[in-house]
């Protein structure tokens, strides 16, 4: 998926980049003219790598093979995205999820994105956002449920999905609440049940809350399921039997809100070119990101 | 006649011995992962301190999340039923009981015989429940009886962005790193479980006099933010969480006497 700067026909020299700063990692998306993904990283944003926005900008320039003074128009976008000094425009992650989505997959009508904060399900139309309904206030309906019953199972998160894809018994967690969810999976082990039906059963728990949300809009085909919760490969076999339906995940499903915000710098930097209005940009240093007020 | 009540509760269990209608002992202990267990040790423990034995007792009742654990008791009777009882056997001029307990909150309506007119209790949620203030105090690394004195001397309470105590947490844990005073974080938690308190309240008529009871109770700097944010001048029982056990005995013992 990504090329080297260097290879791309003489003409094509603008570049663009989308910055995504959610509430668990920063991510980093640089793209040309072609909307071509040039390079893409990824980095924590956590509490105590709050300003790390420059850094991870710093690690996508260099596997491009850029300068930021090569990029023209710079997009940030995400829960941290009004701090970022080097920034040309912010735009909500709503707006840049359904542009990064539409853009990997053209025929996508419901975008629902579970990250380590909040949930959301976006209505896109020719990649533009016409609804959406989020949850950020309750954790059980988030990635964050895994998170924290995996640590109470002493189980890495990572390894979740694969261990529920093995269980044959049907466990429902009563429980809406992570916070007793975790007292019930304890009681649930010292009953003997086995672990994987356990985990199988709290991401039908997470699975049947995210698709509670999605209903309240309609939900029509291609769906495409993104942000960390997608990489599971349980969540996704959860998400399709609650949805009944079938389910697309992009190859980096972290990524369509920076590479959404990428797209979108391209566009507003061509339209102001195209227009003739100069548009204004941030001076090109590389400045940590004052994520909060200090 | 002695008469027990045994109230198993998710986070705590609590058992009384009344004699006729005094009071006579009272145990909390955590209930730890075996319900069963704990319900033994309550009544072991209230046995030796009364120097009784079991034939002494007339009648025991369970009542609590945990209810059917506990093998010798006679019966098992709802919570709402139970806390009702208690208040009113301790305040018999009491409309309201709101009960802040380990997974959730109550709002009863009580009549002058102690039964139940209505009632409506929180959804299974931490933020809306004591549990919120048990999390926290362990971020804060506090004990739970400092966490009411701790919050009334805070003149800066913070607001909690989200009604979450996952999210909460986190949140506190920002505020700590930020060097918020401890006792503004643990006021925010009385405003927040206040304002939960003060939705579900709306769902049903709150009439005076009212009586506030369960663990939250015990949290004084709760008791004071309640007071303020739904302008009502609750009473307090002096053990607020042993109500629920003591109404179960209650129940035992009025349905000894009626048959």
């Amino acid at each position: 998926m990504r090329q080297s700067a260097k290879n791309i026909s003489p003409e094509v020299n603008l570049y663009f980049a989308g910055v995504d700063i959610g509430s668990t990692m920063t991510k980093v998306v640089l793209t040309d003219t072609a909307d071509r993904i040039l390079s893409a990283i990824k980095g924590p944003t956590g509490p105590e790598h709050r300003q790390l926005a420059n850094e991870v900008m710093r690690m996508a320039l260099e596997q491009a093979d850029l300068q930021l003074g090569d990029i023209s128009y710079i997009v940030a976008t995400g829960y941290g995205r009004v701090n970022v000094p080097f920034a040309d425009d912010q735009i909500t992650e709503l707006s840049c999820h359904a542009r990064g989505v539409s853009s990997l997959f053209p025929n996508v009508r419901t975008a629902i994105d579970i990250g380590g904060q909040d949930a959301k399900c976006m209505k896109t139309e020719k990649g533009k956002l016409v609804d959406f309904v989020m949850n950020d206030k309750c954790a059980a309906g988030t990635g964050r449920f895994l998170e924290v019953t995996a640590a109470t199972l002493g189980i890495r998160l990572e390894d979740m999905g694969d261990i529920a894809l093995k269980s044959t018994k049907k466990i429902q967690i009563s429980n809406l609440c992570t916070i007793f969810a975790q007292q019930e999976v304890v009681a649930l082990l010292s009953r003997g049940e086995k672990l994987e039906d356990i985990i199988a059963g709290l991401h039908d728990a997470l699975a049947s809350r995210v698709a509670a949300l999605a209903r309240r809009l309609k939900i029509e085909p291609d769906v495409v399921l993104t942000g960390g919760v997608a990489k599971n490969i349980g969540m996704v076999k959860a998400m399709k039997e609650s949805l009944g339906c079938e389910i697309l995940v992009p190859e980096e499903p972290l990524l369509t809100g920076a590479l959404g915000a990428a797209i979108l710098a391209k566009e507003i930097y061509m339209k102001a070119t195209a227009e003739g209005e100069p548009i204004p940009t941030k001076p090109r240093r590389l400045e940590k990101a004052t994520f909060f007020q200090q | 006649m002695w008469f027990m009540g045994i109230d198993i509760g998710s986070a705590y269990s609590k058992g009384v011995i009344i004699r006729d209608s005094e009071l006579a002992a009272y145990r909390v202990i955590p209930s730890g992962a075996n319900y069963q267990t704990a319900a033994e040790t309550i009544r072991q423990e209230l046995l030796r301190q009364l120097k009784l034995s079991q034939d002494d007792i007339a009648d025991t009742v369970a009542t609590g999340s945990g209810a059917n654990n506990v093998a010798f008791a006679s019966r098992q009777v709802s919570d709402i039923v139970c806390t009702a009882r208690g208040i009113n056997s301790i305040f018999p001029q009491v409309k309201t009981a709101i009960e802040v307990a380990g997974q959730s909150t109550k709002v009863i309506r009580i009549n002058e015989q102690g039964m139940v007119t209505n009632f409506t209790v929180s959804e299974k949620c931490a933020a809306g429940s004591g549990r919120f203030i048990e999390v926290i105090a362990n971020v804060l690394r506090i004990d739970l009886k400092d966490f009411g004195p701790l919050s009334l001397k805070s003149k800066n309470p913070i607001t909690f962005g989200t009604g979450c105590a996952v999210f909460g947490e986190s949140e506190a844990i920002t505020r700590v790193t930020e060097g918020i005073p401890k006792e503004d974080i643990a006021a925010g938690v009385n405003k927040a479980l206040a304002s939960k308190i003060s939705s579900l309240v709306k769902k049903i008529k709150l009439e005076e006099p009212c009586a506030l009871c369960g663990g939250g109770a015990l949290n004084t700097g709760l008791v004071k933010t309640v007071e303020q944010e739904l302008n009502i001048q609750p009473l307090v029982p002096p053990q607020p969480q042993i109500i629920t056990a003591l109404g179960a005995a209650v129940t035992a013992r009025t349905s000894n006497l009626n048959t």
